[in-house]
């Protein structure tokens, strides 16, 4: 076993790993409103305006990277408050689809925007995203969820996504958990898109499409949102799916396109419908299973 | 200016008959099925091959490809709403695994008959023009519109006329309530899902026909903007949807016109948004239980 | 699944050890397109050109003691999949060298990785101005630009149509077709031609009805079109479906018989720019059509550029004194100069930029004709 063929694995698959740390991060970031009952879709937005804005930061500034960052955390939080205002009031489905059209409206805004350059976006932006920060990111929006679940603000939120008018009955002020869940969120999506856009390279309006939001919301599905480590499970599970399916596809002969798109769409309904708490719930369930038959066998 | 209006006629009929069967599943169901867009593809494809392989005229083709696009949604229900019904969480549940049909319903098709696009032979239809005043018309055009409009009077007759009608109405109302009554609630789901998908067929049959365009992301362009619609029209409400789409059609067409091309979508979604804010429950809709 | 780190380390030392080897060396070509998503169709193409290319040059033992290797991967027309793709040619595979990715959006993404990397990338079919090949001295284009194509072609139309003004319409959200608007918009205002109206689209649009209105009742002499295939084919029905006949030139993403196929009639007299004059009677481009057609391909722009990119690597490793490394081949380019190729006599521009003549083709009778 040597190092350089350690090395080579490594280099290999580094896009792989970087992209499942983005990924988990984003998944977190649909999670964070999911988790007091809300599903909002506008997290692809607020990623924009956090690659943007730090990409803008870098040509024009010379700040530290570390201040980009801040930005584009900070931002996206900023912009979702007046978007959060009106729309949080909505029920359900009506919720998800006034965030999808402003998410929309966001990349349209950035299709056309000049001084952006429009749908060409902004290339060659320097590569000063390392794979430490990508996961620093995601641990520290880990340890934030973390400490929220166990805390009254935790309580408060599980409270609201059980059983809203309840909760406001008990004095919970739903509006004002959904709203900072809602920035929560949208800093983790902001944050998320200046590390990729810094990876990649490139900011351009196509990667913050409704269809990138859907993907994020299904990490954060199969993964399992009755825990606030799910999402990173599913994102995980779901970035490097492709890679393996290649080897698949590869020795199978089914052209890889279509068959990766299959499995996507057949994990998340198999989880959908027999495993609806996602795949981190899957060790629990095997152990729950394992127990009922052992204690059966010693009746 | 009569050629634009033209243009917005006929770009909202689409967009209506796309729209009507959305609304009327959300109506009954509370659920937004987004599994509509890829039978609203699929079943172009359907007509594709029906006209192209086996060489059916369109008139015998249509009305096939509507039967199918009714049978896949039901299909689409067993799968993936039934099995969910009364789960505490059905409604993101539906969404999401309506989703994952779609994406495998698109997977299928691309491997079948590849990403690119196809269009119906040449002279599957008339390709004769008339002209209106300044404006001018093809006859497939007229026949679409005139299609649309049917489809939307005979759906009100389905609803208002008859017992299945009165069937669907009483579940939409209240499924626990219907049940009491002696309403078999899956077997009308299940009936409303087919109604809904052989509108969506139709509706994605005659979208091919009108832009020589079928392809596997065709749903896509119209899933959004669909949405818009029926939030616009209500939902729930059939001639909401019509009139939604109509409207969302003309508005399309005198922003490129007027405004800008390069604003086209930005204004359905900014209706759209507009919409849920101000007055969510839109212009047809009822007022029940739209705000949290 | 993924090769156990073993032979992993069993090929790695091999590799290390071939140069030293006299007998037959295997060069691996790494080849990246579009074989899903929105460009999948010349990806399509792209594919029969490369594969047609390693089996001639192998077969015509022309690099001796060199076989070539064609590592084949999909793009997916996706960023994402771009750079995944690319580490593994680099990291995995070994290539000597890269083809592709077929989408500019994709290369400017991926090609640092290959600059990085130290592995050179041939461009067959990235138009983009800026972003490929100021990437780094790895990057080498063989698709001309529209910027080198348009121009011209521009003026062949003007030669044989005389328009006083002209119109645009192009899509807004794609960075190819965006590029290519610019460079529509800069020789325009070039060539002195006022611009009477420009409207926009995107990329998922099916209806044109309206732009296509609005421009008409400007009354263009001609209107200029920077559209992927499929949404070219419909804007052009479309327009003749209006009763507008205006003379159209459409920029690269026109270059496909898929527009005749889907827009039928209505693409007759449409004009379009292209860097591969299909009626050449030079015998390189005879034989290639003949070849791909015996494979039951009809090749288009995008073959012939894939072709034509597999044998500028092969001549690069042949001007390198035979040797299949990854400087070896870059330093080869340099040195590449008027190499018969189905697009013409090839060599590379300082820039790295291919260059070669251009043409331009019309539509007649459903097929392209070169327009003198």
């Amino acid at each position: 076993m040597t190092s350089s063929a350690l090395q080579d694995l490594w280099l290999t698959y580094q896009s792989t790993v970087a992209f499942i740390g983005l990924n988990g991060l984003l998944a977190l970031s649909v999670y964070t409103t999911l988790s007091c009952g809300q599903l909002s879709l506008a997290q692809a937005a607020f990623m924009a305006i956090g690659a943007y804005a730090s990409a803008i930061l870098t040509f024009h500034s010379g700040l530290p990277f570390v201040v980009n960052l801040a930005v584009a955390t900070l931002l996206p939080a900023l912009v979702s408050v007046p978007l959060g205002l009106p729309v949080l009031r909505l029920k359900g489905v009506f919720l998800a689809i006034a965030t999808i059209g402003f998410g929309e409206v966001v990349r349209i805004f950035f299709v056309n925007l000049d001084y952006t350059n429009g749908a060409l976006g902004l290339t060659a932006v320097p590569q000063r995203t390392s794979l430490w920060m990508i996961y620093a990111a995601l641990g520290a929006a880990l340890f934030v969820l973390w400490r929220i679940r166990g805390s009254r603000a935790g309580y408060a939120l599980e409270a609201i996504r059980e059983d809203e008018p309840a909760a406001r009955t008990m004095g919970i002020d739903a509006a004002r958990y959904k709203l900072a869940m809602l920035a929560l969120g949208a800093a983790f999506a902001g944050l998320a898109g200046a590390l990729e856009a810094h990876y990649t390279y490139m900011v351009s309006p196509s990667t913050y499409s409704f269809t990138r939001v859907v993907d994020m919301l299904v990490y954060a599905v199969v993964g399992g949102t009755s825990v606030f480590y799910g999402p990173v499970v599913g994102a995980a599970f779901l970035t490097a799916l492709p890679e393996v399916l290649r080897e698949i596809s590869a020795r199978v002969g089914l052209a890889p396109g279509p068959l990766r798109l299959f499995v996507n769409g057949a994990v998340l309904l198999v989880v959908i419908l027999f495993l609806p708490e996602g795949i981190s719930s899957l060790p629990r369930r095997i152990r729950d299973r394992l127990r009922a038959r052992r204690e059966a066998h010693a009746a | 200016m009569g050629q634009q209006i033209v243009n917005g006629l006929f770009l909202g009929s689409i967009y209506a008959l796309f729209a009507l069967g959305y609304t009327l599943v959300f109506g009954v169901l509370d659920i937004l099925n987004l599994a509509h867009q890829a039978v609203f593809m699929v079943c172009a494809y359907a007509a594709l091959v029906l006209v192209g392989h086996l060489h059916l005229p369109m008139l015998a083709a249509l009305p096939v490809a509507v039967l199918a696009g009714g049978l896949l949604g039901m299909a689409v229900d067993r799968i993936a709403f039934r099995p969910l019904r009364g789960r505490s969480d059905s409604n993101i549940a539906g969404l999401i695994s309506s989703i994952a049909l779609a994406t495998i319903l698109e997977a299928a098709v691309v491997q079948v008959f590849g990403p690119d696009v196809e269009r119906f032979p040449f002279g599957t239809v008339p390709t004769r023009s008339l002209k209106i005043g300044g404006a001018v018309v093809s006859e497939l055009q007229l026949v679409i519109i005139a299609i649309a409009i049917a489809m939307l009077l005979g759906l009100t007759w389905l609803l208002r006329r008859t017992r299945l009608g009165r069937r669907i109405r009483a579940v939409a109302e209240s499924p626990k309530a219907a049940r009491v009554l002696g309403v078999d609630v899956d077997r009308i789901i299940s009936a409303s899902f087919f109604v809904s998908s052989a509108l969506g067929a139709a509706a994605g049959v005659l979208f091919g026909l009108a832009f020589n365009n079928v392809s596997p992301d065709m749903g896509r362009s119209v899933e959004l903007k669909g949405l818009a619609v029926i939030v616009l029209g209500g939902m729930g409400s059939m001639p909401g949807a019509a009139l939604a789409g109509v409207a969302l059609g003309l508005l399309e067409v005198f922003t490129v016109a007027w405004v800008g091309s390069s604003y086209r979508d930005a204004v359905a979604f900014g209706v759209l948004f507009l919409v849920l804010v101000l007055r969510p429950r839109g212009l047809l809709g009822s007022a029940a239980l739209r705000e949290a | 699944m993924i090769p156990s780190v073993r032979s992993l380390a069993a090929t790695a030392v091999a590799l290390l050890a071939l140069p030293s080897l006299a007998v037959a060396e295997n060069v691996k070509i790494g080849a990246a397109f579009s074989l899903t998503g929105n460009a999948a169709a010349y990806g399509a193409q792209q594919k029969a050109g490369v594969q047609l290319a390693v089996d001639e040059i192998n077969k015509s033992g022309k690099l001796k003691g060199i076989t070539l290797e064609l590592v084949l991967e999909d793009d997916a027309t996706s960023k994402e999949q771009g750079i995944a793709v690319f580490q593994r040619f680099i990291n995995r595979d070994k290539v000597s060298a890269i083809i592709g990715p077929t989408l500019s959006t994709t290369a400017t993404a991926a090609d640092p990785i290959a600059q990085q990397g130290k592995t050179p990338v041939v461009a067959v079919s990235n138009t983009a101005p800026k972003g490929i090949t100021d990437i780094g001295d790895y990057i080498w284009r063989v698709s001309l630009t529209e910027g080198q194509v348009i121009p011209s072609a521009l003026k062949v139309a003007q030669a044989k149509i005389g328009f006083k003004n002209a119109a645009i319409l192009y899509g807004n959200d794609d960075a190819f077709t965006k590029g290519g608007f610019d460079v529509m918009k800069a020789s325009l205002e070039a060539a002195g031609i006022p611009i009477v109206d420009i409207q926009t689209f995107a990329t998922k649009d099916r209806d044109f009805n309206a732009q296509l209105t609005a421009l008409k009742a400007k009354n263009p002499d001609f209107l200029m079109v920077s559209a992927l295939v499929e949404q070219a084919a419909a804007i052009v029905s479309q327009a003749r479906q209006l009763g507008w006949n205006v003379p159209i030139m459409g920029g690269n993403g026109f270059n496909s018989p898929k527009l005749m196929a889907n827009a039928g009639p209505a693409a007759e007299g449409v004009m379009v720019g292209t860097a591969w004059n299909k009626a050449s009677t030079d015998p390189v481009n005879v034989a290639f059509i003949a070849a791909q057609k015996a494979r039951g391909n009809d090749p288009d722009q995008f073959c012939a550029q894939a072709y034509t990119g597999m044998i500028v690597i092969a001549d690069a490793i042949a001007q390198a004194g035979m040797k299949g490394g990854r400087d070896d081949i870059k330093a080869g380019f340099a040195k590449v100069k008027d190499l018969p190729t189905p697009l013409g006599k090839f060599s590379f521009l300082p820039s790295r930029d291919g260059s070669h003549p251009a043409a331009v083709q019309v539509v007649k009778n459903g097929k392209f004709e070169i327009l003198q």
